[in-house]
């Protein structure tokens, strides 16, 4: 059952939103009756709300705009778009030819209505989309990524979001992105807590990629003991366009991100690549829908969880092949390790299927490490926790080795390396 | 033969057992309340016990909803229109003086029996081609018609018998194990099955007895606008064995007809329960007019150390199916098994699949699904696999493969998947795919007609699963899936 929204939440509705005002008072007037869901909805089963349900977040009041990340991505000249406390620091001085970017304040109607209009349109009857439409209700603050057709650009375009600057701060914001025919783009997404308060972003990205243009989409959730996160990302793909996505979260109390991807063109491609490392208490959850609507049209899906401590990795990954979509390839792989007893790992790959001629496959597993390795590894003079940690390493790596930029996925080897360093004692898992 | 002529063949094709039986019947007026729990558990002589199980479970059925989550779509039922209760009047006469033999059973329904090819007979059983050694129990609508094989049976210490006569004669068994394993209020169908259920079988292995014979029960459908509910139960004590196996069918008729059942096994240790289903319900004509809902509640509880229990189903009937065998493995070491082959064809629905609840320390599961959709059918596979913080060393492999003929039918995949233990390994794979024009080019140079060439590809794809049922029913499962999808091909 869906849970009524918190006192604090319905009184803390803006008067004027960034989304048309059709759209925002539409959303407005479903927010309440929507409430927030609940662990009785199915796509909540095993991720709860609580503690925004129990918080009480304000809107941010601005302060602290001289704030600097603290984690320095090893990127050559990118270009930054600040978020404190999800309020939108404004736009680079120098953007390269082909690319511009525009805080959602000031975009034009048509581009504010191609923001809070994504595909598939959030439904009132998905207790999943009431996160949305709180976004489309009291988003105010945003960025517009458009690139022309033909455009490439090269230098990484990064949104930092910087979360917990100001005590209990919520921030809904939106950022629309836009490839013109032919194009191509990396947006990455820096997460970082720059407080030790605790903060929850409610964010969406709405992606529209023309034929033949791709777009490389990173999310590095990189620290945040308490930041909370509801995080949706759409993307809708013409002919031949593509969608690369890497998500890697690494820390937060409760993250949940999802990802719709309309495949809607023939010959479009999306990856859909993760890894998740929950420890202490954290909940790392994604799910991701992947909809072929076209035919032609191929995905593939590769998800790790490595969960330690009492955290909890969960993955729900949906494909979705409607009618006469025909010769669709779909790959799902969901693989998980679990290192202490009292983590947990929650998996659900769910196939959907209304075409014939396809060709789809998922496989999840959820094991400890493979003993003959360990033996082998063993036999070569390695000690037990050295050669667990090597494994586990590698395990991590597979997923790392995926990533497009080589300054990036080095330093994010080291990053895990270092975090899984950390756990010190070999927990309470035989060999 | 062009695709259309095929598919007109299909539309042609009829259901074997769509025949209704003209035979006396009793009768309640449709409506259900708490007069009519009353009612039936009057008619079935039962003790007080019963009827307060019975209104408790009615008065929480009255406080739950239908459940809306299964892939599945159909009109509302209205509960309301219903007839909870039905016999065959010549028996409901006969139950006041115990029938002794076969022969104080009223021919015609000897005859619709022997119509459905069930050697109810013992003369017949003996005499069977097959040589099978099959006691079996008959459900006619809401009663149990008869029991072969009793004395036999006796002579081994198991008892084999109608619901209702387990609630007359061993009161002591029931009372202790009734809903233990599918409380009364576990969901809205098994809360309406424990209000009103009508009979089933009742099955009681004791200790160290292997069951010499296979069990069975044929459960049938007949009176109109009735819905049937029986109830099953079956205990194997310490070290015992039992394999047992349910058909089921139904007349033809324009409108649904619900059947909720709930079928509760119980394994001590080192005992072993197979229990295989041949379902095959009327699933509707080939626009989808009529049918049965098949909306059952079906969970083994491995309550021993080393206990096995295992599902074998061929879901081949019904306009809708909606039912997940499970095993709750809480013994240590104890095994749960789960082999299916759902198909569905024309407006068939089906939302099926098992849960394996790991609780017990190295206890280990298997799940082999195969799902196979034609025409305008929807199949899907929906499966838990639950390892708890307590299952040490647990261990699961899930394999569900679909199959689609047509490009009109769905095939889903919905499996759960959740892990609470550092030992525990779990395996899932799920492949959904059509027969490829190789396979069938091959066959067909090789000289096989389309048809039977597809017949091959898809036994092929079922072998799996057929291989674990009892011998005399994998014939009988392998000829009612080639008659499902008659015609399917083009």
């Amino acid at each position: 059952m869906r849970q009524e929204l918190p006192d604090w939440l319905k009184t803390a509705m803006p008067e004027t939103a960034a989304a048309p005002d059709a759209i925002a008072r539409t959303a407005r007037n479903q927010v309440e009756s929507l409430g927030l869901p609940g662990l009785r909805d199915e796509e909540w089963r095993w991720t709860n709300l609580r503690a925004i349900q129990r918080g009480r977040f304000n809107a941010p009041s601005g302060v602290g705009a001289d704030i600097e990340p603290s984690i320095r991505l090893p990127l050559d000249n990118p270009l930054r778009l600040r978020f404190i406390d999800g309020v939108f620091q404004g736009v680079p001085n120098e953007v390269p030819e082909g690319l511009t970017l525009s805080s959602l304040a000031d975009a034009d109607e048509e581009t504010r209505q191609a923001a809070f209009s994504p595909t598939p349109a959030p439904s009132v009857e998905n207790p999943n989309d009431a996160l949305v439409t709180l976004n489309t209700a009291m988003a105010s603050e945003g960025v517009v990524i458009d690139v022309a057709a033909n455009a490439n650009i090269e230098r990484p375009i990064v949104i930092e979001w910087l979360d917990g600057a100001t005590e209990s701060v919520m921030s809904h914001p939106r950022v629309l992105i836009r490839l013109g025919q032919s194009a191509a783009a990396t947006v990455i997404e820096h997460i970082e807590t720059v407080g030790e308060q605790p903060a929850w972003r409610n964010s969406v990205i709405v992606s529209t990629i023309a034929a033949n243009a791709a777009l490389t989409h990173i999310a590095l959730g990189l620290d945040g003991a308490s930041r909370l996160a509801t995080e949706r990302s759409f993307a809708s793909l013409e002919r031949d366009a593509r969608y690369h996505s890497y998500n890697i979260q690494l820390a937060g109390q409760m993250i949940r991100r999802e990802y719709d991807i309309q495949v809607g063109g023939s010959g479009a491609h999306t990856d859909l690549i993760g890894l998740m490392m929950p420890r202490g208490k954290q909940v790392l959850d994604t799910h991701t829908r992947i909809t072929h609507a076209a035919a032609d049209t191929t995905s593939n899906e590769h998800y790790r969880t490595i969960a330690d401590d009492a955290g909890r990795g969960i993955f729900k990954g949906r494909i979705l092949i409607e009618e006469d979509a025909q010769r669709i390839q779909a790959y799902q792989s969901s693989n998980n390790l679990i290192l202490s007893d009292d983590a947990e790992i929650d998996a659900k790959p769910e196939l959907e299927i209304y075409a014939d001629d396809v060709s789809c496959s998922h496989g999840a597993t959820i094991g400890r490490l493979d003993q003959e390795a360990l033996f082998y590894l063993r036999s070569r003079g390695l000690g037990l926790d050295e050669a667990r940690g090597l494994l586990i390493a590698g395990f991590a790596q597979e997923v790392i080795d995926e990533i497009p930029l080589v300054e990036l996925r080095d330093w994010l080897t080291e990053r895990v390396e270092q975090r899984l360093g950390d756990r010190g004692t070999a927990g309470n898992e035989t060999a | 033969m062009t695709e259309t002529q095929e598919l007109e063949q299909l539309v042609q094709r009829e259901y074997k057992y769509g025949f209704t039986t003209d035979i006396e019947q009793e009768i309640i007026p449709p409506g259900l309340d708490e007069d009519v729990v009353r009612m039936i558990s009057a008619k079935k002589h039962e003790p007080e016990f019963m009827l307060e199980w019975r209104l408790s479970a009615f008065r929480h059925w009255q406080t739950m909803k239908e459940p809306e989550w299964a892939h599945v779509h159909y009109p509302k039922i209205d509960y309301q229109a219903l007839s909870y209760y039905a016999a065959p009047k010549s028996q409901e006469e006969l139950d006041a003086d115990a029938p002794e033999s076969l022969d104080d059973v009223d021919p015609k329904l000897l005859e619709t029996y022997e119509k459905l090819g069930i050697p109810l007979h013992e003369r017949a059983v003996l005499a069977g081609v097959k040589g099978a050694n099959v006691a079996v129990d008959a459900v006619f609508d809401s009663v149990s018609v008869t029991t072969t094989f009793k004395e036999k049976l006796a002579e081994a210490g198991v008892i084999f018998c109608s619901f209702s006569e387990a609630v007359e004669n061993h009161p002591e068994l029931i009372k202790k194990y009734l809903g233990t394993v599918v409380p009364q209020g576990d969901n809205y169908f098994a809360a309406l099955n424990s209000a009103v259920f009508s009979d089933g079988s009742f099955v009681y292995v004791p200790k160290g007895v292997k069951c010499p014979m296979e069990l069975s029960t044929y459960f049938r459908i007949n009176a109109k606008n009735t819905g049937q509910f029986e109830r099953t139960l079956i205990i194997a004590e310490e070290g015992a064995s039992v394999s047992y196996l349910e058909g089921c069918t139904a007349p033809q008729r324009d409108e649904n007809q619900l059947h909720a059942a709930v079928v509760e096994l119980v394994a001590l240790d080192d005992a072993e329960i197979k229990y295989s289903t041949v379902q095959n319900w009327y699933p509707g004509d080939e626009e989808g007019k009529g049918g049965i809902y098949n909306f059952v509640t079906k969970r083994g509880e491995c309550r021993g150390d080393r206990s096995k229990i295992t599902w074998t189903q061929v879901e081949a009937g019904s306009a809708i199916t909606w039912k997940y065998p499970s095993c709750v493995l809480k013994g240590d070491d104890s095994v749960g098994e789960f082999y299916s082959v759902a198909v569905g064809n024309n407006y068939q629905q089906i939302d099926s699949g098992t849960k394996m609840i790991h609780l017990g320390k190295r206890t280990r599961s298997t799940i082999v699904s195969k799902g196979i959709s034609a025409g305008r059918a929807e199949n899907a596979y929906r499966g838990l696999v639950h390892i708890g913080k307590t299952a040490t060393g647990a261990r699961n492999f899930t394999q569900c493969d679909s199959l689609l003929i047509g490009d009109r039918c769905g095939a889903h995949t919905f499996p759960y998947i959740e892990a609470k233990n550092a030992s525990a390994q779990v395996e899932h794979e799920a492949t959904t795919s059509k027969v490829s024009d190789d396979q069938m080019f091959y066959l067909r140079s090789r000289g096989l007609s389309e048809e039977d060439a597809m017949n091959m590809v898809v036994s092929g794809f079922c072998k799996d699963v057929f291989n674990e049922l009892p011998m005399e029913f994998a014939v009988e499962a392998q000829a009612l899936l080639a008659v499902s999808l008659e015609g399917s091909v083009g």
